[in-house]
């Protein structure tokens, strides 16, 4: 008999009254093992199983798995792993008999990944997941299921972490725990090895601070972390993880967006700026967070190298104070801004936009504006390219940013370099070309060429581009020669700007292709761009024609005379395209030497024109010949940008036609659609194609309207031809009978931060419109109700107001001697005292110069009835019957008159006000405000300081109504931008409330005071800093507290009996200006 | 230029050296016969573009020994010697009795004493009023009886009335882009004058006067006049008046001087102008261009 047999003999009876199956997996594991153990050993291994089986009630169960798990295990396993597996069995099913199933089932498997070493510390990690009850048994189970899986992706320290997190989530969450474990082989096994760690590390704190973010943690943690480069994840890792030890808010969102903003930072990047966050994080965790999130946003303006000034400058403030530092980072602080100002090389165009137009418009004289360049692709009207500098006769287009250079300075000199271009354009006439007009420095050729018969040319330079059968040639040289003119004038003009121009010239020129690849005919014209460029030494053409060549550069550097005109350049233009078509576009096959001009003496540079054309004799054009490779134009110059002589020149004439249209004339060359259409058919300067899309009936049709309503002129009805009748013009009437949307302007103004003590800026944006009009009955009654009060203020004002000149005496020096002084003077004369010498009078002119802003509160709050006193029931009679006819009669008071609410006493002292103001004469405005968040300031206007008073004004008042929320600072702010525009010596600004400032995010919650009281205050503290007398009114009895912070030394004053309002307003008025 | 220490009374004042003056248009011979014809003349134009500098010049010239007869045949009435020339600056608070004259205070009582009106109608000298419009109105009142056929100064306080001696005329300037709306001149006073315009010289004409007040070289100063004349360009659109030849003159004189043309130009143009930063800046950045 085997050892096994002698076993199972031995022990059958122990499985009475257990399932049949226990038996037989016992049998087969006592036979299947027994090549593998000694006699011995297998004794001890069916003893083990035997000891589950007695532990309890359901322990054979575990003990069916011990029988199963054992011939599993790999035949190399030695047996102190078999006597260790027995005793974590025994153990675990003494806590609990499913669990020692579940890890038995996955022991073998687990066993290969992990080995025999760690079979104790695996069993641990179940035993830490289980308490004792059942949810978490079934946790502890499901870890021990998931072994093999989890095993074959991570290390056992890996593991243990995991635990770790599971563990602290599962004291939340049983539920998020099983999730995060179901999903952790696949979570962990997209990421590299080395991330694994941290992962985890930061999941335990996620798990500690904020374990509802777990679940988000784990399904979207790992894109997020793979977009931080691989060698720095760790360190963001353990960053984030700090940030979460720290802090318990928001930590996943926080870490998000950090890791979505470094996904776009440059990878090599990520190092600089985590080490830049590590050093903030001792300071702030919250402040090293926004530091990444807002890196790309600052890194657009500084470069990598000037972050670590911008860091460094915060954490200066950081250092003194969390909460600046925090906003400064947030990029929530003026200070920030203006740092980053500092640092930032790059150059907008909309900070140095009004610079850039007073300077264009000193150089030309006229009224340019400066735009973006993508404004002028946006209005189709035949520039396409968004980032090209341009010009259409009125305005200049300027690219958005420069960031070509390292320092601001250098972008700035460059930004001028492409404004002073476009202005010396307008400057020196590249617009105003006239087909007859004489060239300066050639003999004319244009008249001498044949022109089409049928042609009808709309522009001149329309008239003079027909002349040549290679239109986009022409376009092209002309461009050259134009460009070399207008850097010839700009060189002799601006000494100043020549260094700049240089500069940029020579960087053209580096950027230009190869030469010698070229066709000849584009090499011939590519080489005209250098010479244009200065630099004729970068010329390369073939030795064998330097004849064409030369002629070439000698008309083309005429151009750079003092007295070149537009016309010379047309001349030149002619010249050189006749030079140009002499040349075959074909690529030179080898032979050649392609050189660099041998010096040119000035002889060989006096060209004799008559060799080109000859004089007299009608000009003959070239046409494209057979054979040519077809031909390019050459690639741009950037700083001439865009030159597109028809298209303005079109432009020019369209504007003038509409003036003249205007003044009821009728020009006699109206442009015709025909014209317009055949115009922008052939011109080189426009692409159809890749202006608009669609058909080209379309395409011309919108570009035709577009361009017409850039000239200003009425679009032309593409049927106007046709014998329609024009009644279609009636719908113009019906455009002006629709009512209006109301215009409403945004302001943007900072907010004051008193936490970080600096401004969040352009925080704010207050909306500003008209209110609308309602009846003007309410101003109407309420004069009728305070009839008396109206009369009385009235007198009182007109007390006020000043004489026109007053006398003024006792001066030194006036229009004549007053008697009594004079007096004086001869008797202290007589009696030997020094006599004083003002004894002159003379009339003073005294103007009362007064602006008032009326600040009208709108919020909701100003829908509270007043509580009037004796409408209120005295409870401590219980008389049903009494209080029911006290009801009654109240009832019954409301019904005749409605109780007035706070806003109704509002705009009854609005009223009472404006008369007296009225009276006196004094410039005033009334604005109502309220809204809803920082982005929506409403903004009422009632009366603008320029507005005269009447009906509207008064229709207005009666659509004064309680809206929302109280942001006050914005709209002193606004107010005090209106104030500051009068040019009134005194300047008040009356704000009327019914309580605190308050508005969503206007301070940290809804509850908070301090910080909404603290921006109006500072807002307040603007207007006086503005030489503005601000004075704040509250209806709010509670006024006082926070007035008292708010206005602090400025007048303010609680009005404690509300209905007094009206009568208290104008004589509070009085007292301020008097 | 006279040597200083001279004290003069005002109607003693007289232009002895010829002034530089540049004529710009027929403007010497419109005044020389608006004063034979003793036609009151109004000088108009922007701050520096010579106005003050004309009228001396004018006083220097009508001083001369007169080398023609006029056609009349009659002698010229005054050839005897330089013609006197008083210049009053008005302000905002310059009275009638600033220009008519006041009583002082003396030991004995009061002491008549005239004004710079009453002495250049007593004296016959041309009385130029400069930025007449920022005076006082009542004193508009003073020049209409001087202004047209009478030539009579009433003064009021002594109840006299001074006849005109025959050399006086009487000149008044008037910047109409500089003053505001409400100061404009009545159309009463303002149709007693022939009206000569001054506009801010060509780019040329403003380098020679540049050149030769300054005495920095053409080159030099026809840069400056192109400053000049961008700059004016501003007008209207950040800038309430030009820049001013004088201004320009100033900074060629700091150039001849040694400063550096950039730096001179700020301080005497970019500066003088205008305390709006972008203004500045705007200007700064066409100062930049033009110097190198």
């Amino acid at each position: 008999m085997t050892v096994a047999g002698g076993l199972i003999a031995r022990n059958r009876s122990r499985f009475d009254g257990f399932p049949e199956p226990l038996l037989e997996s016992y049998e087969s594991s006592l036979r299947a093992l027994e090549p593998r153990l000694t006699p011995t050993q297998l004794e001890a291994w069916s003893q083990g199983g035997l000891d589950l089986m007695a532990i309890s009630l359901r322990s054979w169960e575990s003990a069916a798995e011990y029988f199963k798990a054992g011939p599993q295990l790999v035949e190399s396993t030695p047996w102190d792993t078999y006597e260790q597996l027995a005793r974590e069995a025994s153990d675990l099913t003494e806590q609990s008999a499913p669990l020692a199933v579940s890890f038995l089932r996955s022991a073998p498997a687990t066993l290969t990944h992990i080995g025999p070493n760690h079979l104790a510390q695996w069993a641990d990690f179940g035993r830490r997941l289980y308490k004792g009850n059942w949810k978490s048994s079934s946790l502890a189970a499901q870890f021990y299921d998931a072994g093999p899986d989890l095993f074959g992706t991570i290390r056992v320290s890996h593991a243990g972490r995991l635990v770790l997190f599971l563990d602290e989530l599962a004291r939340h969450s049983y539920e998020l725990a099983a999730a995060c474990l179901t999903s952790a082989p696949e979570v962990l096994g997209r990421l590299e090895g080395g991330d694994r760690m941290p992962f985890l590390t930061f999941g335990v704190e996620l798990a500690q601070t904020s374990w509802a973010d777990s679940r988000l943690y784990f399904d979207r943690g790992v894109p997020l972390i793979q977009r931080v480069h691989g060698p720095v994840r760790e360190r963001y890792l353990t960053l984030a993880a700090q940030v979460a030890r720290d802090h318990s808010r928001s930590v996943f969102q926080y870490f998000e967006d950090a890791a979505h903003a470094l996904g776009e930072v440059e990878p090599d990047d990520h190092g600089p700026v985590i080490e830049l966050a590590e050093q903030l994080a001792p300071h702030s965790a919250y402040a090293a967070m926004d530091f990444i999130s807002n890196a790309p946003e600052v890194l657009e303006k500084v470069h990598i190298d000037e972050l670590a000034a911008w860091q460094n400058h915060g954490l200066g403030i950081l250092a003194s104070s969390k909460e600046g530092g925090e906003a400064y980072f947030r990029l929530q602080s003026s200070r920030g801004e203006e740092v980053l100002d500092t640092l930032s090389a790059r150059v907008e165009l909309a900070k140095v936009g009004d610079v850039l137009r007073l300077y264009a418009k000193a150089l030309t004289g006229r009224n340019i504006s400066i735009h973006a360049a993508a404004v002028l692709a946006e209005k189709g009207i035949g520039w396409v390219d968004e980032e090209r500098a341009s010009t259409d006769g009125t305005t200049i287009y300027l690219p958005e940013v420069m960031e070509l250079y390292r320092a601001k300075e250098e972008n700035f000199a460059a930004v001028k370099v492409f404004t002073t271009h476009q202005a010396a354009r307008l400057e020196f006439g590249s617009f105003t070309f006239s087909f007859d007009r004489p060239s300066t420095l050639f003999e004319d050729l244009r008249p001498t060429i044949n022109e089409a018969p049928d042609a009808n040319p709309t522009t001149e330079i329309e008239r003079f581009f027909d002349l040549f059968p290679d239109r986009t040639l022409a376009s092209d040289i002309h461009k050259i020669a134009e460009g070399t003119r207008i850097d010839a004038a700009i060189t002799r003009n601006y000494a100043g700007i020549r260094r700049a121009l240089t500069r940029m010239q020579r960087e053209e020129l580096a950027r230009r292709p190869e030469v010698s690849e070229l066709p000849l005919r584009q090499a011939f014209v590519e080489n005209l761009v250098r010479v244009s460029l200065d630099g004729t030494d970068a010329l390369r053409w073939p030795a064998a024609q330097q004849d064409a060549m030369s002629n070439g550069i000698s008309v083309l550097q005429r151009l750079s005379e003092e007295s070149a005109s537009v016309e010379d350049t047309a001349e030149a233009t002619l010249r050189l395209y006749q030079l140009a078509m002499s040349i075959k576009n074909e690529r030179e096959e080898g032979e050649e030497e392609w050189d660099s001009l041998p010096d040119m003496d000035q002889e060989s540079l006096q060209l004799d024109m008559s060799d080109l054309g000859g004089e007299g004799a009608a000009m003959e054009m070239g046409e494209p010949q057979e054979g040519d490779v077809e031909y390019e134009s050459p690639q741009d110059i950037d700083f001439r940008g865009d030159f597109k002589p028809e298209l303005v020149q079109l432009l020019m004439k369209l504007r003038d036609d509409a003036e003249l249209g205007d003044a009821g004339q009728i020009s006699p060359d109206q442009l015709t659609e025909e014209q317009l259409k055949e115009l922008l058919e052939k011109s080189a300067e426009i692409d159809l194609d890749t202006l608009l899309e669609g058909d080209l009936q379309n395409t011309t049709g919108m570009f035709l309207s577009n361009l017409l309503k850039e000239a200003g002129t009425p679009t032309l009805d593409s049927d106007a031809q046709s014998d329609q009748p024009l009644s279609d013009l009636s719908t113009g009437g019906e455009e002006g009978e629709e009512p209006l949307a109301p215009i409403v302007t945004t302001y943007y103004y900072d907010e004051w931060d008193f936490r970080a003590q600096d401004y969040k800026p352009r925080w704010c944006a207050v909306k500003e419109a008209d209110l609308e009009e309602g009846e003007d009955d309410f101003y109407e009654d309420t004069l009728k109700e305070y009839a008396a009060l109206v009369a009385q203020t009235r007198k009182q004002f007109e007390l006020m107001k000043p004489e026109l000149f007053r006398k003024i005496k006792k001066l030194s020096d006036g229009e004549d001697i007053e008697l009594d002084p004079a007096i004086e003077w001869m008797i202290d004369v007589r009696t030997g005292v020094s006599p004083s010498d003002k004894v002159y009078w003379r009339r003073n002119k005294v103007d009362r110069d007064v602006a008032i802003a009326f600040l009208l509160d709108m919020s909701a709050s100003t829908d509270e009835e007043i509580a009037r006193r004796d409408q209120q029931y005295d409870d401590s009679d219980d008389d049903p019957r009494k209080y029911l006819s006290w009801w009654v009669t109240k009832r019954r008071q409301e019904l005749a008159a409605p109780p007035k609410r706070i806003i109704d006493l509002e705009k009854e002292a609005t009223v009472l006000l404006i008369t007296a103001l009225e009276t006196i004469g004094d410039d005033y405005g009334i604005y109502g405000f309220s809204g809803y968040g920082r982005d929506n300031v409403e903004f009422y206007v009632l009366k603008d300081f320029d507005e005269q008073f009447g009906e509207t004004t008064k229709k207005r008042i009666d659509k004064v109504t309680p809206i929302r929320s109280t942001r006050m600072g914005p709209a002193i702010r606004h107010a005090i931008h209106k104030l500051s525009e009068t040019e009134a010596k005194v300047r008040i600004l009356v704000l009327l409330s019914d309580g605190r400032p308050q508005d969503h995010g206007y301070g940290r919650d809804r509850t908070e005071k301090e910080y909404a009281i603290h921006d109006t205050k500072q807002a307040l503290n603007e207007a006086k800093r503005e030489g503005i007398t601000p004075f704040a009114l509250t209806v709010d009895r509670a006024g006082h507290d926070y007035l008292k912070t708010m206005c602090e030394d400025m007048g303010y004053e609680v009005v404690g009996d509300i209905e007094s309002l009206p009568r208290r307003l104008p004589a509070l008025y009085r007292s301020l200006t008097e | 230029m006279a040597p200083g220490g001279l004290v003069l009374a005002a109607e003693e004042f007289t232009v002895r050296e010829e002034p530089y003056y540049l004529p710009l248009g027929d403007e010497i011979e419109l005044f020389e016969a608006a004063f034979e014809q003793r036609i009151p003349v109004l000088l108009k134009g922007p701050t520096g573009c010579g106005k003050t500098r004309f009228v001396e010049y004018m006083s220097w010239r009508l001083g001369r020994p007169m080398t023609h007869i006029s056609q009349g045949g009659e002698a010229p009435l005054d050839d005897e010697g330089p013609r006197p020339f008083v210049t009053v600056a008005c302000h905002e608070d310059l009275t009638a009795s600033d220009l008519v004259g006041r009583y002082l205070l003396d030991t004995d009582g009061t002491r008549w004493i005239d004004g710079p009106l009453t002495r250049a109608v007593k004296t016959g000298a041309i009385c130029y009023l400069d930025e007449v419009v920022e005076a006082r109105k009542d004193t508009t009142v003073l020049i209409h009886p001087l202004t047209d056929y009478r030539r009579l100064l009433p003064i009021e306080k002594l109840g006299q009335v001074v006849e005109a001696a025959d050399g006086f005329l009487l000149v008044i300037s008037y910047n109409p882009g500089y003053q505001s709306a409400l100061k404009d001149l009545k159309h009463s006073t303002r149709q007693r004058f022939i009206s000569v315009e001054f506009t801010y010289p060509t780019r040329e004409q403003e380098a020679e006067i540049i050149s030769h007040e300054s005495g920095v070289d053409l080159a030099v100063s026809i840069e400056l006049a192109k400053l000049g004349e961008k700059v004016r360009n501003l007008k209207e659109h950040g800038l309430s008046e030009g820049v001013s030849t004088r201004l320009l003159i100033y900074a060629g004189r700091l150039i001849e001087r040694g400063i550096e043309p950039r730096r001179a130009a700020q301080v005497g143009v970019t500066w003088a102008l205008t305390d709006d930063l972008e203004v500045q800046r705007s200007i700064e950045e066409v100062v930049t261009s033009i110097f190198e």
